[in-house]
Protein backbone atom coordinates (compact mmCIF):
# COMPACT_ATOMS: atom_id res chain seq x y z
CA UNK A 1 0.00 0.00 0.00
CA UNK A 2 2.59 2.22 1.18
CA UNK A 3 5.16 1.49 -1.82
CA UNK A 4 1.80 2.62 -4.24
CA UNK A 5 1.08 5.38 -2.86
CA UNK A 6 4.93 6.43 -2.82
CA UNK A 7 5.04 5.73 -6.85
CA UNK A 8 1.92 7.71 -7.19
CA UNK A 9 3.43 11.06 -5.78
CA UNK A 10 6.51 10.85 -7.40
CA UNK A 11 4.33 10.44 -10.86
CA UNK A 12 2.58 13.24 -9.54
CA UNK A 13 5.48 15.17 -9.00
CA UNK A 14 7.48 14.26 -12.40
CA UNK A 15 3.79 15.26 -13.96
CA UNK A 16 3.70 18.84 -12.24
CA UNK A 17 7.38 19.51 -13.01
CA UNK A 18 7.13 18.54 -16.40
CA UNK A 19 4.03 20.57 -16.88
CA UNK A 20 5.27 24.03 -15.18
CA UNK A 21 8.50 24.10 -16.56
CA UNK A 22 9.87 21.93 -19.86
CA UNK A 23 7.53 23.25 -22.39
CA UNK A 24 7.75 24.13 -25.72
CA UNK A 25 5.25 26.65 -27.41
CA UNK A 26 4.65 27.26 -31.10
CA UNK A 27 2.67 29.44 -33.73
CA UNK A 28 3.12 29.85 -37.27
CA UNK A 29 0.46 32.41 -37.58
CA UNK A 30 2.63 35.32 -35.73
CA UNK A 31 2.08 38.52 -37.24
CA UNK A 32 5.19 40.67 -38.07
CA UNK A 33 4.13 44.38 -38.86
CA UNK A 34 6.39 47.06 -39.92
CA UNK A 35 6.24 50.53 -40.98
CA UNK A 36 7.98 53.35 -42.32
CA UNK A 37 6.82 57.17 -42.41
CA UNK A 38 8.24 59.77 -44.22
CA UNK A 39 6.51 63.24 -45.18
CA UNK A 40 6.94 62.02 -48.61
CA UNK A 41 5.31 58.46 -48.13
CA UNK A 42 3.63 55.77 -45.90
CA UNK A 43 5.10 52.66 -46.32
CA UNK A 44 3.21 49.59 -44.39
CA UNK A 45 3.69 45.87 -44.80
CA UNK A 46 2.11 43.03 -42.35
CA UNK A 47 3.07 39.21 -42.52
CA UNK A 48 0.40 37.19 -40.66
CA UNK A 49 2.16 33.67 -41.56
CA UNK A 50 5.46 34.29 -38.81
CA UNK A 51 6.58 31.36 -36.84
CA UNK A 52 7.80 31.57 -32.94
CA UNK A 53 9.20 29.23 -31.47
CA UNK A 54 9.44 29.00 -27.17
CA UNK A 55 11.28 26.49 -24.66
CA UNK A 56 10.00 28.13 -21.68
CA UNK A 57 12.27 26.10 -19.54
CA UNK A 58 15.35 27.43 -21.19
CA UNK A 59 13.76 31.15 -22.46
CA UNK A 60 15.49 29.87 -25.89
CA UNK A 61 13.02 31.83 -28.92
CA UNK A 62 13.08 31.45 -32.47
CA UNK A 63 11.54 33.43 -35.20
CA UNK A 64 11.59 32.74 -38.77
CA UNK A 65 9.38 34.87 -41.54
CA UNK A 66 9.47 34.50 -45.10
CA UNK A 67 10.13 37.77 -46.97
CA UNK A 68 7.74 36.79 -49.97
CA UNK A 69 4.81 36.88 -47.11
CA UNK A 70 5.20 40.49 -46.66
CA UNK A 71 1.51 42.28 -47.68
CA UNK A 72 1.93 45.68 -49.15
CA UNK A 73 -1.40 47.27 -50.44
CA UNK A 74 0.53 48.58 -53.80
CA UNK A 75 1.67 45.83 -56.08
CA UNK A 76 4.64 48.26 -57.03
CA UNK A 77 5.94 48.57 -53.65
CA UNK A 78 5.79 44.99 -53.05
CA UNK A 79 7.47 44.30 -56.15
CA UNK A 80 10.44 46.63 -55.00
CA UNK A 81 10.61 45.32 -51.48
CA UNK A 82 10.94 42.03 -52.93
CA UNK A 83 13.23 42.76 -56.14
CA UNK A 84 15.09 45.64 -54.48
CA UNK A 85 15.62 45.54 -51.55
CA UNK A 86 15.35 42.66 -49.57
CA UNK A 87 16.03 40.71 -53.05
CA UNK A 88 14.15 37.79 -51.25
CA UNK A 89 14.93 35.49 -53.89
CA UNK A 90 17.75 35.43 -52.64
CA UNK A 91 17.22 35.93 -48.88
CA UNK A 92 13.66 33.99 -48.83
CA UNK A 93 13.73 34.99 -44.80
CA UNK A 94 14.34 36.59 -41.88
CA UNK A 95 15.31 34.86 -38.33
CA UNK A 96 15.53 35.45 -34.47
CA UNK A 97 17.27 33.34 -32.88
CA UNK A 98 18.29 33.79 -28.86
CA UNK A 99 16.75 33.85 -25.73
CA UNK A 100 15.04 35.96 -22.60
CA UNK A 101 17.66 37.50 -20.67
CA UNK A 102 15.37 38.09 -17.59
CA UNK A 103 13.78 34.27 -17.30
CA UNK A 104 13.58 34.06 -13.71
CA UNK A 105 11.18 36.75 -13.52
CA UNK A 106 8.41 35.13 -15.89
CA UNK A 107 6.39 32.73 -14.23
CA UNK A 108 4.97 30.45 -17.00
CA UNK A 109 2.80 28.39 -14.62
CA UNK A 110 1.20 31.89 -13.72
CA UNK A 111 -1.43 33.70 -16.06
CA UNK A 112 -0.15 37.46 -15.90
CA UNK A 113 1.78 39.87 -18.22
CA UNK A 114 5.61 40.28 -17.52
CA UNK A 115 8.05 42.07 -19.34
CA UNK A 116 10.69 40.48 -20.94
CA UNK A 117 14.44 41.62 -22.53
CA UNK A 118 15.25 39.53 -25.51
CA UNK A 119 18.88 39.01 -26.93
CA UNK A 120 20.17 37.38 -29.92
CA UNK A 121 20.94 37.10 -33.34
CA UNK A 122 18.39 39.00 -36.03
CA UNK A 123 19.41 37.67 -39.92
CA UNK A 124 17.71 39.70 -42.83
CA UNK A 125 19.09 40.33 -45.81
CA UNK A 126 22.11 37.89 -45.41
CA UNK A 127 23.35 40.00 -42.76
CA UNK A 128 23.42 38.96 -38.76
CA UNK A 129 23.26 41.34 -36.70
CA UNK A 130 23.31 41.30 -32.33
CA UNK A 131 20.43 42.75 -31.17
CA UNK A 132 18.58 43.51 -28.25
CA UNK A 133 14.90 44.32 -27.60
CA UNK A 134 12.31 44.94 -24.94
CA UNK A 135 9.19 42.91 -25.10
CA UNK A 136 5.72 41.59 -23.48
CA UNK A 137 4.93 38.39 -22.41
CA UNK A 138 1.57 37.42 -21.18
CA UNK A 139 0.49 34.14 -20.03
CA UNK A 140 -2.93 33.29 -20.10
CA UNK A 141 -4.99 30.08 -20.23
CA UNK A 142 -2.30 28.23 -21.28
CA UNK A 143 -0.99 30.18 -24.03
CA UNK A 144 1.94 32.66 -24.22
CA UNK A 145 1.77 35.38 -25.82
CA UNK A 146 4.97 37.43 -27.39
CA UNK A 147 4.48 41.34 -28.06
CA UNK A 148 7.19 43.29 -29.20
CA UNK A 149 8.02 46.72 -30.92
CA UNK A 150 11.38 47.57 -31.83
CA UNK A 151 12.95 49.66 -34.81
CA UNK A 152 15.63 48.44 -37.22
CA UNK A 153 17.73 50.22 -39.94
CA UNK A 154 18.09 49.32 -43.17
CA UNK A 155 21.46 50.50 -43.65
CA UNK A 156 22.58 47.48 -40.72
CA UNK A 157 21.39 44.68 -42.91
CA UNK A 158 22.74 46.19 -46.18
CA UNK A 159 19.81 47.13 -47.17
CA UNK A 160 20.45 49.69 -49.69
CA UNK A 161 18.30 52.62 -50.55
CA UNK A 162 18.59 54.56 -53.38
CA UNK A 163 19.77 58.35 -53.84
CA UNK A 164 16.22 58.95 -55.64
CA UNK A 165 13.80 57.47 -52.84
CA UNK A 166 16.72 58.50 -49.54
CA UNK A 167 13.50 60.45 -48.40
CA UNK A 168 10.59 58.33 -49.12
CA UNK A 169 11.97 55.73 -46.86
CA UNK A 170 12.57 56.37 -43.01
CA UNK A 171 16.22 55.65 -41.55
CA UNK A 172 14.80 53.87 -38.64
CA UNK A 173 11.97 50.91 -39.76
CA UNK A 174 9.53 50.86 -36.67
CA UNK A 175 8.56 46.40 -36.39
CA UNK A 176 5.85 45.27 -34.55
CA UNK A 177 5.63 41.26 -34.05
CA UNK A 178 2.94 39.51 -32.07
CA UNK A 179 2.52 36.08 -31.49
CA UNK A 180 -0.52 33.69 -29.74
CA UNK A 181 1.80 30.52 -28.75
CA UNK A 182 0.37 27.17 -27.84
CA UNK A 183 2.15 24.04 -26.10
CA UNK A 184 3.50 21.80 -28.96
CA UNK B 1 9.14 77.30 -79.12
CA UNK B 2 5.44 76.62 -78.46
CA UNK B 3 6.10 73.51 -80.58
CA UNK B 4 8.69 72.44 -78.09
CA UNK B 5 7.12 73.20 -74.96
CA UNK B 6 3.77 71.36 -76.19
CA UNK B 7 6.23 68.09 -76.76
CA UNK B 8 7.28 68.29 -73.45
CA UNK B 9 4.10 68.74 -72.23
CA UNK B 10 2.81 65.59 -73.96
CA UNK B 11 5.87 63.81 -72.43
CA UNK B 12 5.46 65.07 -69.30
CA UNK B 13 1.34 63.76 -69.32
CA UNK B 14 2.49 60.37 -70.76
CA UNK B 15 5.15 60.12 -68.30
CA UNK B 16 2.61 61.17 -65.47
CA UNK B 17 0.13 59.00 -66.75
CA UNK B 18 2.45 55.95 -66.73
CA UNK B 19 3.89 56.99 -63.28
CA UNK B 20 0.30 56.57 -62.00
CA UNK B 21 -0.62 53.62 -63.56
CA UNK B 22 2.72 51.51 -61.78
CA UNK B 23 1.79 53.57 -58.80
CA UNK B 24 -1.56 52.24 -58.17
CA UNK B 25 -1.17 49.08 -60.53
CA UNK B 26 -3.52 45.92 -58.79
CA UNK B 27 -1.54 43.01 -57.41
CA UNK B 28 -0.95 40.39 -60.35
CA UNK B 29 -4.56 38.68 -61.23
CA UNK B 30 -3.70 35.53 -59.51
CA UNK B 31 -6.85 33.54 -60.84
CA UNK B 32 -5.96 34.79 -64.49
CA UNK B 33 -2.60 33.62 -63.93
CA UNK B 34 -0.63 30.79 -65.96
CA UNK B 35 0.81 28.17 -63.71
CA UNK B 36 4.29 27.19 -63.48
CA UNK B 37 3.99 23.66 -62.47
CA UNK B 38 1.26 21.27 -60.71
CA UNK B 39 2.83 18.94 -57.76
CA UNK B 40 1.37 17.02 -55.03
CA UNK B 41 1.68 18.23 -51.75
CA UNK B 42 2.91 15.23 -49.67
CA UNK B 43 5.70 15.57 -52.88
CA UNK B 44 6.27 19.40 -52.41
CA UNK B 45 6.66 19.12 -48.78
CA UNK B 46 9.21 15.90 -49.34
CA UNK B 47 11.40 18.05 -52.11
CA UNK B 48 11.84 21.53 -49.39
CA UNK B 49 12.87 19.01 -46.48
CA UNK B 50 15.53 17.07 -48.34
CA UNK B 51 17.41 20.50 -50.25
CA UNK B 52 15.35 23.74 -49.02
CA UNK B 53 17.93 25.61 -51.37
CA UNK B 54 17.01 23.31 -54.50
CA UNK B 55 13.90 23.94 -53.90
CA UNK B 56 13.52 27.79 -53.77
CA UNK B 57 15.24 27.77 -56.56
CA UNK B 58 13.10 25.42 -58.06
CA UNK B 59 9.38 26.85 -57.10
CA UNK B 60 10.44 30.26 -55.01
CA UNK B 61 8.18 32.93 -56.78
CA UNK B 62 6.70 30.24 -58.96
CA UNK B 63 2.63 30.16 -60.02
CA UNK B 64 2.40 26.64 -57.99
CA UNK B 65 -0.97 24.40 -58.47
CA UNK B 66 -0.89 22.13 -55.33
CA UNK B 67 -3.09 19.14 -54.42
CA UNK B 68 -3.82 17.09 -51.42
CA UNK B 69 -6.45 16.84 -48.44
CA UNK B 70 -7.64 19.29 -45.95
CA UNK B 71 -6.12 18.48 -42.74
CA UNK B 72 -6.80 21.79 -40.84
CA UNK B 73 -8.12 25.26 -42.05
CA UNK B 74 -7.40 28.59 -39.61
CA UNK B 75 -9.14 31.77 -39.91
CA UNK B 76 -7.36 34.50 -38.20
CA UNK B 77 -7.43 38.33 -39.01
CA UNK B 78 -9.18 38.22 -42.44
CA UNK B 79 -6.61 35.60 -43.20
CA UNK B 80 -7.50 32.18 -44.39
CA UNK B 81 -5.05 29.20 -44.43
CA UNK B 82 -5.76 25.54 -45.32
CA UNK B 83 -3.02 23.26 -44.26
CA UNK B 84 -2.68 20.18 -46.69
CA UNK B 85 -1.53 16.53 -45.18
CA UNK B 86 1.59 15.57 -45.87
CA UNK B 87 1.69 12.85 -43.43
CA UNK B 88 3.91 14.77 -41.37
CA UNK B 89 3.56 16.82 -38.41
CA UNK B 90 3.89 19.84 -40.70
CA UNK B 91 2.68 20.23 -44.63
CA UNK B 92 1.96 22.58 -46.80
CA UNK B 93 0.12 25.81 -45.87
CA UNK B 94 -2.22 27.35 -48.37
CA UNK B 95 -2.77 30.84 -47.69
CA UNK B 96 -5.72 32.44 -49.05
CA UNK B 97 -5.14 35.67 -51.39
CA UNK B 98 -6.55 38.55 -49.41
CA UNK B 99 -6.80 40.40 -52.98
CA UNK B 100 -9.31 37.64 -54.80
CA UNK B 101 -12.82 36.28 -53.83
CA UNK B 102 -13.43 33.27 -52.90
CA UNK B 103 -16.39 31.55 -53.55
CA UNK B 104 -15.91 29.55 -50.36
CA UNK B 105 -13.41 29.78 -47.07
CA UNK B 106 -14.64 26.41 -45.77
CA UNK B 107 -13.04 23.41 -46.63
CA UNK B 108 -14.04 20.48 -45.15
CA UNK B 109 -11.08 18.04 -43.75
CA UNK B 110 -10.28 14.84 -45.43
CA UNK B 111 -11.51 16.90 -48.96
CA UNK B 112 -8.91 16.83 -51.90
CA UNK B 113 -8.67 19.95 -53.14
CA UNK B 114 -6.09 21.69 -55.21
CA UNK B 115 -4.48 25.81 -54.78
CA UNK B 116 -2.43 28.21 -57.56
CA UNK B 117 -0.60 30.12 -55.56
CA UNK B 118 2.62 31.73 -54.97
CA UNK B 119 5.18 30.04 -53.28
CA UNK B 120 7.11 31.82 -50.72
CA UNK B 121 9.41 29.65 -49.27
CA UNK B 122 9.83 26.94 -46.31
CA UNK B 123 8.65 27.94 -42.80
CA UNK B 124 8.30 24.34 -41.11
CA UNK B 125 5.48 24.17 -43.74
CA UNK B 126 5.65 25.25 -47.60
CA UNK B 127 3.83 28.01 -47.47
CA UNK B 128 2.36 29.35 -51.22
CA UNK B 129 0.55 32.74 -50.46
CA UNK B 130 -1.82 34.42 -52.51
CA UNK B 131 -3.93 31.38 -53.25
CA UNK B 132 -7.10 30.52 -54.88
CA UNK B 133 -9.04 27.30 -55.32
CA UNK B 134 -8.79 25.58 -58.55
CA UNK B 135 -10.73 22.65 -60.04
Amino acid sequence: MRKLLFLFLFLAALFLANTAAAQKFFTRDAKVKFNSDTPMEKIEAVNKSASCLLDTQSGKMAWKVLMKGFQFEKALMQEHFNENYVESSQYPNATFEGEIVNLKDINFSQDGKYNAITKGKMTIHGVTKDVEMPGVIKVSGGTVTLNSNFTLVCADYDIKIPAVVRDNIAKEIKVMVEGVLKPK
Amino acid sequence: MKKILLVLLALALVGGSVGYYLWNKPHENIRSAKTDMAIDAAQLFQEYNVDETASNAKYLEKTIAVSGKVKEVTKEEGSVKVALETGNEFGVLCVLDEFSSHPRTDFPVGETVTFKGKCSGLNFDVQIDRCVEVK
